[in-house]
């Protein structure tokens, strides 16, 4: 966040990142969640889905929150996040994070941008959208 | 097109609860995951959450019975809210709490009928709430009316 003031209407760097399914499985172990659709593709076919892993949804959740931590310059800069589950994201994709900022306001916290965020697969369909509420700093040098 | 659920008698219903250590290896790890900065001195946002559901003191089978339902029913995740007071800390040992906050039935003129379930989720340090989740589960119900 260099260079510009934040105002509404102020688009964040987008994060881009190719979705790998080795990071799934270590994912699935950290959650400790058996749910195959996250590691055997074996499973997928049993259950004649696609056979491409299902990407986990705290990843997928993740990668906004990484977008919003770098654009606002540390992960302790995020206050708020909300998003909605529209769709999956599979390996291999490659999806975009994004976001714009709708407002930005003085709060006891801080100065606080509020942003219209989304995970999209390119390619693809959106996978989250969502809202989050950042501090920010006065004015980026 | 909404109607009472025939669950409301779980709204307010406390999960067993418990404790989470946020250890470093583990944050290293989830970053690492995220293809993000596993070095980073503050642990990853997406921790609050995963604290909170390693904290809960219940298996998600557990959860999913109190609404006679199972993996098999293909329950999904809907919303998903995290606020942060403070941010984590790697090496922290979190309190952690949570409670069945809403139940919803609605019926879709294409997915039929189905059950939404919200739940919070708190991690509690030094007395100070740290951070509270909340999730919302879908729980179709194919069988029902």
């Amino acid at each position: 966040m260099s260079g510009t003031r934040v105002e509404v209407g102020t688009e964040i760097p987008p994060l881009e990142l190719d979705v790998d399914p080795e990071k799934m499985k270590v994912m699935a172990a950290l959650l400790a969640d058996p749910n195959p659709i996250h590691f055997d593709t074996r499973a997928l076919a049993a259950l004649g889905m696609d056979q491409r892993p299902v990407n986990q949804g705290p990843l997928n959740m993740g990668y906004l929150q990484t977008m919003l931590a770098r654009w606002a310059g540390g992960r302790d800069r995020l206050l708020t996040f909300r998003v909605r589950f529209q769709g999956n994201v599979l390996a291999g994709d490659r999806v975009r994070a994004s976001g714009t900022v709708t407002g930005v306001a003085q709060t006891d916290r801080g100065r606080v941008a509020t942003c219209d965020i989304s995970l999209e697969v390119l390619g693809g369909s959106t996978a989250l959208t969502g809202t989050a509420e950042v501090l920010i700093d006065e004015e980026t040098s | 097109m909404s109607d009472p659920g025939p669950y409301d008698d779980r709204v307010g219903r406390e999960f067993p609860g418990g404790s989470y250590t946020l250890e470093p290896w583990r944050a290293w790890l989830v970053a690492d995951t995220l293809l993000d900065d596993p070095t980073d001195d503050t642990p990853h946002p997406v921790l609050a959450w995963m604290g909170g559901v390693a904290g809960m003191g219940m298996t998600w089978d557990d959860l999913f019975a109190w609404f006679d339902a199972s993996a098999d029913d293909g329950p999904m995740f809907g919303e998903h809210s995290t606020t942060l007071h403070q941010p984590l800390e790697a090496g922290a040992t979190y309190v952690v709490s949570g409670r069945i906050v809403s139940v919803q039935r609605k019926v879709g003129k294409r997915a039929g009928a189905f059950d939404i379930v919200g739940y919070e989720l708190d991690l509690h340090h030094g007395g100070d709430l740290v951070a509270r989740c909340y999730n919302s589960l879908v729980f179709p119900r194919r069988d029902a009316a």
